[in-house]
């Protein structure tokens, strides 16, 4: 079972990050171009998967809405472990004031619920994609920092890092050198585990009318649209939350998988 | 808390609602008798002179006007069986019913109309927006049954404006506060707050001491429900029996329960209309000429058709032609994106080399539109105005907001196009041209840049104290014509009332406003 999931998740993200990248490429119709006349056909050659409710291409807006999607997580992904990073080993290496400020700080920021937290800081720095991705971000990262911390403070006292440290190395360095590499696998697992749940963070947001600007395709947004559709045309509502639901599938499983691999304590690991 | 109690208690207290107890209905009839509709939330403290969180459908349920607003504009008796305008035009005599008592038993007499009159301009503030307060300097008893009304200036819409859902309506004066504010809502109409249960719902009783005909139903329950399709889904499964209202469901809901044999539907004559506001003092739509090239490119037909799918008609004109002194036979110029275009060139609007937006002295032809994100309609009819401005070369940015950040748009003037609605019967035209000269809504700040704004705010008030038919009828032509011509409105549709509901119901009425759902006469033959 377990070898026909890897593949299956590898093959679902990749279709997804193609989708995302080539969509200008690929797709058949401009995903904004509204033909009033041409509402809600159903899929024929013209339209694959027929149009929406302002005769816009259904397979257009999917292929850009994964780009949409994509591009937000990705850059979810680069904060969070950019915030994490920095604050995590900060507070491991240097330990003391340092390390009880910043990891109470990450107290404070993990006992709201995440959702609430993004919604209260897009409520302070108004809507739009670029928001909801820090708001995001911000409302992430604390766990990230945890995890860092943790790993730090294991390896501090490792024989290596001492070495390091007596030999001369600068903290940074030692940061560079010997932690980071530490951490990759750590945070891979954690990281591609969350994707999943970020994207279902920017399409939620993005339903409730906070992300992209209409009439940019989203999944998030394509689902809100078609609400009022959805008993004369389901499949307004059903395509972009299968893509969803695919995509956010195909990260969990590869989130598995990397920790089966990687993380020697699973009880049914195999080596 | 003590509010409640009171009011529990007064309701309890009054005779009529005492008598209810003793009907002899066998419980399958009542429960006929009892129609469950819904809305978006509940319908407030219902203090009859104050606004929202108040719901005007249910401060007409429960209190009264002196006169009311019937068909086509003619005002009619209500709580005053007669009326007369005193010679110099600044007072008016009103004979009131006779044998009117509110639900708690206190009559209704001149006395108790100076009690809500002295109450409500003991707030002038919080009534400024409508001119017919500001105007008015007091009431006074000349008899138990005759009031006063003495007005500052002649004022014409003087009845039209007592007509309206608030502020000039009746609670009685034992609930009413020495400082205004009101312990139960308890008026004089032909329904009675029993319960309130804060976004569940608000059940109505019959007021069995009404003074008119009786209701036939005997109970009202409005169920909270915010979503439209929640909303169709309770009426399929028989949760509400009637849907009525202008967005209560959307177009294609609508749609799919005329065609279902199950359901009766109807669709009300125009009671209002769906604007888009352009702002003349903010680039680019300061320019006259981007104006008349939208008024021109945006295909209203085919928003009317494929969006509001003919549930309202096209809209040509600020107000609908069966408002009064509006049927002056202005037309919307015909959808063309070629003379939109050429508009466009000819007032230096250039397309650059390979641009998709046109261009002039280095500055994009693009503007924002604003309307509430939460709000499905609005969204749809601006991506399609997007899209058919983007074939001639104007670029719109589409913000979607919060309802309150959109509003504050409208006052502030932060927009390039924004929806707003006018409001209706009776408040049109006249109310909603009087509010054109503050910033209460979008048409002030519309309307900011136009050169001859200040003629325009001075006409509207030369209009509203003007006492010659023919000169009143004078000034709303060039008012209007006016608009008209510097194209600062895109009307889309006549807003419509929708109506929804099994045959069963019997036959459901509409409103004389927009505002009134007509529940007393639900039910009867």
């Amino acid at each position: 079972m377990r070898r026909l999931l890897v593949p299956l998740a590898t093959g679902l993200v990749a279709l997804m990050l193609g989708a995302a990248i080539l969509a200008p490429w690929i797709a058949p119709h401009d995903p904004t171009l509204t033909n009033l006349s041409q509402r809600l056909l159903p899929p024929a050659a013209g339209h694959w998967l027929g149009t929406d409710h302002l005769g816009r291409d259904l397979l257009s807006r999917l292929l850009w809405g994964a780009r949409a999607s994509l591009a937000a997580v990705t850059a979810i992904l680069l904060m969070v472990l950019t915030l994490g990073c920095t604050v995590g080993m900060m507070a491991g290496l240097l330990g003391g004031v340092v390390d009880a400020v910043l990891m109470r700080i990450c107290d404070a920021f993990m006992t709201v619920p995440t959702l609430v937290l993004a919604l209260f800081m897009i409520g302070a720095l108004g809507t739009g994609l670029t928001n909801v991705v820090i708001a995001i971000a911000l409302s992430h990262w604390a766990w990230y920092a945890r995890l860092v911390r943790g790993v730090t403070l294991s390896l501090r006292s490792q024989d290596y890092v001492t070495a390091a440290q007596v030999a001369g190395l600068s903290r940074l360095a030692i940061m560079r050198r010997h932690l980071l590499p530490a951490l990759a696998g750590p945070l891979a697992v954690l990281a591609s585990l969350d994707l999943g749940h970020w994207m279902l963070h920017v399409a939620g947001l993005s339903f409730l009318g906070l992300g992209l600007a209409p009439p940019a395709a989203e999944w998030g947004i394509m689902i809100n649209d078609a609400r009022p559709f959805f008993r004369t045309a389901p499949m307004l509502v059903v395509l972009p939350g299968t893509a969803i639901l695919l995509t956010v599938v195909g990260f969990n499983l590869l989130g598995d998988a990397l920790r089966d691999r990687l993380d020697p304590t699973m009880p049914d690991h195999v080596h | 808390m003590g509010n409640n109690m009171l009011r529990r208690s007064l309701l309890h207290l009054a005779p009529g609602v005492a008598g209810l107890a003793m009907l002899p209905a066998p419980s399958a009839l009542a429960d006929r008798k009892r129609l469950t509709f819904s809305w978006p939330s509940n319908a407030g403290p219902l203090h009859p002179h104050l606004y929202s969180p108040n719901q005007m459908y249910a401060h007409s349920m429960l209190y009264e006007p002196l006169v009311r607003y019937g068909e086509g504009g003619q005002i009619l008796p209500a709580l005053a069986t007669a009326w007369a305008i005193e010679a110099d035009g600044r007072a008016w005599r009103f004979t009131l019913r006779r044998d009117v008592r509110f639900a708690d038993g206190t009559p209704f007499d001149a006395a108790a109309v100076v009690a809500n009159v002295d109450a409500m301009l003991g707030n002038r503030a919080r009534h400024a927006w409508l001119e017919l307060v500001n105007q008015i300097e007091g009431a006074e008893a000349l008899d138990p049954g005759t009031v006063r009304l003495r007005l500052a200036k002649p004022y014409y819409p003087t009845l039209l404006e007592l007509s309206l859902p608030r502020p000039l309506r009746f609670a009685s004066p034992a609930a009413l506060r020495p400082d205004g504010s009101l312990a139960a809502p308890i008026g004089t109409g032909p329904w009675v707050l029993a319960e309130t249960s804060r976004g569940q719902h608000d059940l109505f009783r019959r007021n069995e001491g009404y003074w008119g005909e009786q209701p036939a139903l005997r109970e009202v329950l409005v169920r909270v429900l915010g979503d439209s399709n929640a909303r169709a889904l309770a009426l399929e499964t028989g949760e509400i029996d009637l849907i009525y209202g202008t967005d209560q469901v959307d177009a294609d809901t609508f749609r799919r329960f005329t065609a279902d044999a199950r359901f009766t539907t109807a669709i009300s004559p125009p009671i209002g209309t769906r604007l888009l506001a352009l702002n003349s003092a903010r680039f680019p739509t300061d320019d006259l000429a981007v104006r008349q090239a939208i008024a021109q490119a945006v295909d209203r037909a085919a928003l009317v058709r494929h969006i509001l799918l003919d549930t309202e008609p096209a809209a040509e004109t600020l107000f609908a032609e069966t408002f009064p002194y509006v049927g002056l036979g202005l037309r919307a110029p015909a959808f063309d994106g070629a003379a939109a275009a050429a508009r466009l060139d000819a007032a230096g609007w250039r397309r650059p080399a390979g641009g998709r937006v046109r261009m002039r002295d280095g500055q994009e032809l693009a503007l924002d539109m604003c309307f509430t994100g939460t709000d499905a309609l609005q969204k749809a009819i601006s991506e399609a105005v997007q899209g058919d401005l983007s074939r001639i070369g104007i670029a719109v940015r589409l913000v979607g907001e919060d309802a309150s950040t959109y509003v504050g748009r409208q006052r502030s003037g932060d927009f390039g196009m924004i929806f707003g609605d006018t409001w209706g019967a009776p408040y049109d035209p006249h109310a909603f041209m009087s509010s054109m000269r503050a910033p209460s809504h979008a048409d002030f700040q519309a309307q900011r840049g136009l050169p001859m704004k200040a003629e325009i705010d001075r006409r509207i008030g030369a209009v509203l104290i003007s006492t010659e038919e023919a000169q009143r009828a004078a000034e709303y032509r060039w008012l209007l014509t006016t608009l008209h011509e510097q194209a600062v409105y895109f009307p889309v549709s006549f807003l419509t009332n929708k109506v929804v509901h099994r045959p069963a119901l019997g036959r459901v009425p509409f409103g004389d406003t927009r505002n009134d759902i007509p529940f007393a006469q639900i039910g009867r033959g």
